[in-house]
């Protein structure tokens, strides 16, 4: 009986020093966003059920698909904040979205914890929002990472760079940076902008033809990845290198035939050799069965891991509480270390991470292999590749 | 020049693809009288047909377009007994609203069932090319175009030479009269329905190849079959293959010419509409 009772007072302690946050996430389930919002969703169930197997802090998912639709994430979020009662909230995966969900947060007030949204756009409209944490690079972080890949490609006798980027705020947002910076680092630059999942490309890269870039650098989306790499073929562009940008690939890509030589920008593989990567991948094989390439999903789970290490320094359920335990959260994550500093701009308190965490990869033998920066390249990069 | 007839070479080949998905929207417009929207969602099904065969059984698409056909012919047959005969003498609006709700139904299926991935297929031929002269194309659009052509020049063979592709025209030109002189009107309009819709799972098995697999793979074209419809004259057979070719050659030719015109590509379609369109109401008056 006496041990019975010791139990429950043990049992009772424990729940009465537990933290329980109801967190809603908000992320891109369907539409063009999806491959990267399903990656996310998995990285942050993971990380919700080892921080709930730890027993410090216990943490209630509330989720919803924005749809990549700014006319369902704004219901969405409404929803999350009125009917749910959620305080704090994980999205903000594509920049259009999350621009539009810039007026109902200030709104409603959440501790909003960013996991994508590059674009600048979304850096000013979040401007002097103080729970604003944004873990993913901006898109001036993003270009200067590209930049030194085509600074390297320069010496390699590369000079002309022909951009095609989708018409949208994805594509649009960061293309004058884009070709100023190419054209300061001695490039010949000619642009041009394509409807994303039209999949006619021919007439312009025939249009490219005439300019015989060295590199075809493409903005766009996952609907663009085949066509693209297909048309280049069949109008015999023959660029030096074709390099993609999009927020995810086509399911099957890698093993398609002509994805090969494609290089392509991302901030995280199964590949990158560091404790945090290792411990998640294995985590995340054990939990799904499989890996995953997609680097969306290793940014769920830090956002999760660090929100769970602010609650508990916060000792408490409050949203401003931990938004300061959180400004104050110092780990090491699949990525590298994480600590909040305010943006390069000084528009936004929160920044995570910059330009340090992108890598370059090649789709070489049916996988991505990181050929850029020297220090995390499993294989030298094949330039000239073959189109 | 050379980038003249390359972009003459795109524009044509373009068309054939177009004028596919828009042949089977103007059957449907012009046999059964009902404007399809659902008609971009049995594409999509022929993708996903295409994709599936290819993925689970290594099955070449060009052997998946037969499979496709007779696929989506049947649920295209099943979409008309168990929708469209019903609303056939309901107003136009009512039948629009039906369509429209089938292709949310199906587009949500295929959301809940395959997830909104983008999939790819990949045959082995899928990047080969071929070359004449200065010009380069790719062997799979050439292969689209030259089947898409040879499909429509069966169905206006069909339409032209056969009993019942009379009983169809018949059918097409007066609902009434067919059925008093002993024409089945109820079988003319639901081989009408199913070939509309197996024209379409025809096209999805080509897009498979050329673009992807996915939920929304139909929209697009769906969107351009209408104009192409709408500027050959509603439910005008003949009147889409040069309908199509004036679009896709004026889609090709901003794209090369005009600066930034690849992101003029949706606009250009309607502008030809409306400039078709105006020009028509100002004839007639």
């Amino acid at each position: 009986m006496k041990r019975v009772l010791v139990g429950l007072l043990a049992l009772l302690g424990l729940a009465l020093a537990q933290t329980t946050l109801r967190v809603g996430v908000l992320l891109p389930l369907s539409g063009v966003s999806s491959v990267s919002g399903k990656a996310a969703l998995n990285g942050i169930q993971l990380a919700a059920d080892q921080v709930n197997a730890g027993g410090k802090v216990k943490l209630e998912l509330v989720t919803a698909d924005d749809g990549t639709d700014p006319a369902k994430a704004v219901p969405a979020l409404t929803k999350l904040m009125t009917v749910d009662k959620v305080d704090i909230v994980i999205g903000g995966l594509a920049s259009g979205v999350t621009y539009a969900l810039s007026g109902p947060i200030k709104q409603y007030k959440p501790l909003f914890l960013c996991i994508g949204a590059a674009s600048s756009v979304v850096e000013n409209a979040f401007s002097g929002y103080d729970q604003f944490f944004h873990y993913h690079p901006w898109d001036y972080h993003n270009v200067a990472a590209a930049l030194d890949f085509f600074k390297s490609l320069y010496s390699q006798g590369a000079r002309k760079v022909a951009i095609l980027y989708e018409d949208g705020p994805f594509g649009s947002a960061g293309i004058k940076i884009y070709q100023e910076q190419l054209q300061k680092a001695g490039y010949a630059v000619q642009a041009e902008p394509f409807k994303t999942g039209s999949g006619n490309f021919t007439a312009i890269l025939t249009r490219f033809k005439a300019f015989k870039p060295d590199i075809l650098y493409w903005i766009g989306y996952d609907v663009d990845a085949l066509p693209i790499s297909t048309q280049v073929r069949q109008v015999g562009l023959a660029p030096k290198l074709v390099y993609g940008a999009p927020p995810s690939w086509p399911v099957g890509f890698d093993k398609n035939p002509l994805s090969s030589d494609v290089v392509g920008m991302t901030a995280w593989l199964p590949s990158v050799s560091n404790t945090e990567s290792r411990k998640f991948s294995a985590a995340y094989k054990k939990q799904y069965g499989e890996i995953t390439d997609e680097y969306m999903a290793p940014m769920g789970y830090t956002i999760v891991l660090s929100l769970a290490k602010a609650a508990e320094a916060a000792g408490s359920a409050d949203k401003d509480k931990i938004a300061e335990a959180l400004a104050k959260v110092r780990m090491d994550t699949p990525f590298g270390p994480l600590a909040f500093k305010p943006s390069d701009t000084g528009k936004t308190q929160y920044q995570g991470f910059d330009s340090s965490i992108w890598l370059q990869f090649q789709y070489l033998g049916g996988t991505r292999r990181p050929v850029f920066p020297k220090s995390v390249a499993a294989r030298p990069l094949r330039y000239p590749g073959s189109y | 020049m050379e980038l003249l007839l390359q972009t003459l070479l795109n524009g044509v080949l373009a068309a054939g693809v177009y004028a596919l998905v828009a042949s089977g929207l103007a059957l449907a417009v012009g046999v059964v009288g009902i404007v399809n929207f659902a008609h971009g969602e049995f594409l999509m099904i022929g993708a996903f047909v295409s994709y599936l065969l290819f993925a689970a059984r290594g099955i070449d698409p060009l052997v998946s377009l037969g499979v496709a056909a007779v696929a989506v012919f049947l649920v295209g047959a099943i979409s008309y007994y168990g929708l469209i005969r019903p609303v056939l003498s309901a107003p136009e609006l009512n039948q629009m609203l039906l369509t429209f709700g089938l292709s949310v139904l199906l587009q949500n299926l295929a959301l809940l069932l395959f997830g909104a991935d983008t999939r790819v297929v990949s045959p082995p031929y899928q990047g080969a090319t071929l070359s004449l002269g200065g010009l380069s194309f790719g062997v799979v659009p050439f292969a689209a175009f030259g089947l898409s052509l040879l499909i429509l020049l069966g169905l206006y063979w069909f339409l032209g030479r056969t009993r019942l592709g009379f009983a169809v025209r018949a059918v097409a030109q007066n609902r009434l009269a067919p059925g008093l002189l002993g024409i089945e009107t109820q079988q003319v309009y639901l081989l009408a329905f199913g070939l509309s819709a197996a024209l379409a799972g025809i096209a999805g098995v080509m897009l498979s190849v050329m673009l992807y697999a996915s939920p929304t793979v139909g929209f697009a074209y769906t969107l351009k079959a209408f104009a192409i419809v709408v500027m050959a004259g509603l439910g005008n057979l003949r009147g889409v293959l040069w309908a199509a070719l004036a679009l896709a050659m004026a889609e090709a030719l901003v794209s090369t010419y005009v600066p930034g015109g690849g992101g003029w590509v949706e606009a250009v379609f309607f502008l030809v509409i409306f400039a078709v369109l105006t020009w028509r109401s100002w004839r007639r008056t």
